[in-house]
């Protein structure tokens, strides 16, 4: 039973399904075995179940009568066939199938199995939409035909002119996204980190509340900060009802913004040209593991002489912390290239800048993403620092300033914020990097995380 | 799979290019002033439409043969012809590497950020002169071919490596190639895979007749599929033993059992084992 399920979670329909309807299909399925030349089904006869291919080969007609665009197709383990059987209607099949080798099918009742999808009121229906998708992609089969799988909600499928629509898709990732967020709550992940923020939380307001340990009572406690961040009418000036609060957030992240910007759109083409020239490289590279490992607070100094005015000397600051992060990563993405990859690049006809395009930009992408989540780790990291020397908005300068000023509540509130805000803009680095990377996003999925 | 191969109708019209001729090849790396000789006065003639089975113990210095013909590394001296033009030799000691003489890698190739019709596509979408709808029609219909549907639009990590050489394959023939040079490919996959794979090939090889020039260390392997094999010597490596395959084309899996087979595997197997013994007695590194 564990095998038939394995086997189901493989397929593309059955892959978004909760683990209790997949148990309930695996329950319905059959194995059955057919010898070489045997035909499973031809086209016209009724159509009653549906097919998963376990092992072996089949090869799949379909009649000419319907208007696919390749008619035969070899079919191999783990694909779906025989989905007629599911459709609204009349249910008659359309193809030949026989079997090229000895294969081994699990049989489906089309009937039951539409049951089982309907009573899924989860992912019932993305699992219907994979099948069209499906008729669609892999068979070849015009969206009248696909179309023809029932939907469990009102709304009709969406008329499909390209295989590949993404309405469809779009659909079928939001639910695998539901379907994740549901398997994370019920996991024991989210309680363990609740754990984690309460043991922090505690021993934050025991220490300094109730037991008032020595060195630990000046600090502002828990209650303090709360009451502090969410008053109306804080005491020291600075809430989440006060517009001066949202100013110092902006400002802090159009600083951030601006030289993260920056130093991506520098530091990622300049690492990309110190990774794929040798000759580039052994001029720039020397300077720059020269300037790289100088602290960012040491460049402080010079950073106001070169500039006038409070804001670009302390995005000068953030933007060269990020800079050298982005570049470095950059650099290393070209290097751990394959060299095969390039090869096989050069031997199928490219040249050299096709190269750099095709294969070193898409190839260094896992390492510039890295680089590009420490650098907005260090922007935010030098931002503070710049903003402590210089400036006169930004939360680094609400820490600076309610420290010499006493507002103690104050500087927690800045940290908190500073923490919240640096979280969201690496997620936010995160997000895009998944989305342009899906290939390696599918890898790992299949790679089992 | 007897039923497979009756399907498959040998093409009459022979290969007429891609014949490869090896003359007196040297080469010398140099590293760190450390002359390691690697192909020591190799010289072979390989027919167009040939299979061409190039055995040895690992890190004999097969590879560098085949790196000098795809024009990856420069020879130290000699020559080498495809079809009586040089590609490298004497005045220009590296080949342009061309999609007339392509590789299919030890560990795959296939770029993991593209998919598999993507790959497939490349070499045309490279040479620029079909528009992309063309070029991923004919990707389409040869991965078809090649029983490949219905993964065109699935990444390489997303399949078997089995399909994925496959795919590398197709995506080699896409460019009319004289010449396809296989660095050890199956070496890899487990036994089965690797039976399958043979099969495979030689299913492809008769619909598309190249020349192949094939790198193995696996002595079954090179009398299963080869017309035509060589014994080279631990390195720096030269042909020790040159022997004609008789087994007629087309071949399947029933040849393991064939007596000639068995015949062929003794004769040769004697040879093969004492190279390896020279080599493993010279530490040689493995790759």
């Amino acid at each position: 039973m564990e095998q038939v399920e394995q086997l189901l979670k493989r397929t593309l329909p059955f892959q978004v399904v909760s683990p209790e309807t997949l148990g309930n299909i695996a329950g319905i399925s059959q194995r059955e075995t057919f010898s070489e030349g045997d035909v499973i089904y031809s086209a016209g006869q009724s159509a009653n179940d549906v097919y998963v291919l376990a092992s072996g080969r089949l090869h799949h007609a379909i009649t000419p009568q319907v208007n696919a665009k390749i008619h035969e197709k070899s079919l191999n383990a783990g694909d779906v066939f025989g989905w007629a059987a599911i459709f609204e209607g009349e249910r008659i099949r359309l193809a030949d199938v026989s079997c090229t080798e000895p294969v081994e099918v699990l049989r489906i009742d089309g009937t039951k199995l539409l049951d089982l999808l309907r009573r899924d009121r989860n992912f019932g229906d993305a699992a219907m939409r994979s099948f069209s998708q499906l008729i669609s992609q892999q068979y070849y089969l015009p969206p009248s035909v696909a179309n023809r799988v029932p939907s469990t909600l009102a709304a009709p499928a969406t008329t499909a002119e390209e295989p590949g629509e993404p309405a469809a898709q779009m659909a079928s990732t939001w639910t695998l996204t539901m379907y994740r967020a549901g398997e994370w709550i019920r996991s024991p992940d989210p309680y363990l980190m609740m754990i984690g923020f309460m043991l922090l939380l505690g021993s934050w307001y025991l220490t300094v509340e109730v037991f008032k340990l020595p060195r630990f009572e000046d600090l502002p406690g828990l209650t303090t900060v709360v009451t502090e961040w969410f008053a109306t009418d804080p005491m020291y000036g600075l809430s989440i009802h006060t517009s001066e609060y949202y100013q110092h957030v902006w400002v802090s992240i159009r600083r951030v913004a601006i030289a993260f910007l920056l130093a991506t759109a520098l530091g990622v083409p300049l690492g990309l040209f110190l990774g794929w020239s040798r000759t580039f490289r052994e001029y720039v590279f020397p300077v720059f593991e020269l300037l790289r490992p100088i602290p960012i607070l040491a460049w402080v100094p010079l950073a106001i002489i070169m500039f006038t005015g409070s804001e670009t000397p302390v995005i000068f600051l953030t933007f060269l912390a990020s800079f050298f992060a982005t570049a470095l990563n950059t650099m290393l993405g070209v290097e751990s290239i394959d060299e095969s990859y390039t090869r096989a690049a050069y031997c199928l006809g490219a040249n050299r800048w096709q190269v750099f395009r095709e294969v070193i930009i898409p190839g260094a992408m896992p390492y510039v993403f890295t680089g590009l989540q420490i650098s907005v780790g260090v922007a935010w990291f030098s931002l503070v620092a710049g903003e402590m020397v210089s400036g006169q908005y930004g939360l680094g300068y609400v820490i600076n300033t309610s420290y010499t000023m006493v507002r103690y509540p104050t500087i927690i509130i800045g940290m908190v914020t500073l923490g919240i805000v640096g979280y969201a803009t690496s997620a936010m680095v995160r997000v895009a990097g998944n989305y342009m990377m899906q290939w390696r996003l599918r890898e790992m999925a299949l790679g089992g995380r | 799979m007897n039923a497979m191969l009756e399907k498959v109708k040998p093409r009459t019209n022979e290969a007429r290019y891609g014949a490869i001729r090896i003359d007196d090849v040297v080469k010398i790396y140099d590293p760190e002033g450390a002359a390691v000789m690697a192909v020591d006065h190799c010289t072979l003639d390989i027919k167009a439409g040939e299979i061409c089975m190039i055995v040895g113990p690992s890190g004999c210095g097969k590879t560098s043969l085949l790196n000098a013909i795809a024009g990856f590394h420069d020879i130290t001296s000699g020559s080498i012809h495809m079809d009586g033009e040089m590609l490298c030799g004497p005045g220009k000691p590296k080949a342009e590497p061309g999609a007339d003489r392509i590789v299919v890698f030890q560990n795959g190739a296939l770029f993991p950020w593209k998919t598999n019709l993507e790959n497939v596509a490349f070499g045309p979408m490279m040479a620029g002169k079909l528009s992309k709808k063309e070029i991923h029609e004919k990707a389409r219909a040869m991965m078809a071919d090649a029983g490949l549907s219905g993964t065109e639009h699935n990444y390489p990590g997303e399949v078997s490596s089995g399909l994925r050489r496959r795919v590398e394959i197709v995506r080699a023939l896409m460019n009319d190639p004289k010449v396809l040079l296989f660095d050890e490919p199956y070496r890899a996959l487990d036994s089965l895979t690797r039976s399958v794979m043979h099969e495979s090939l030689l299913e492809i090889y008769y619909k598309n007749k190249v020349t192949i020039f094939f790198i193995t260390h696996d002595l079954e392997e090179a009398i299963f599929l080869g017309h035509k094999l060589v014994i080279m010597t631990s390195r720096p490596c030269r042909p020790k033993k040159i022997l004609e395959v008789d087994i007629p084309h087309p071949r399947d899996y029933s040849v393991l059992t064939s007596p000639r087979f068995r015949e062929l595997l003794e004769e040769t197997s004697e040879v093969v084992h004492e190279e390896a013994r020279k080599s493993f007695a010279a530490g040689e590194k493995e790759g």
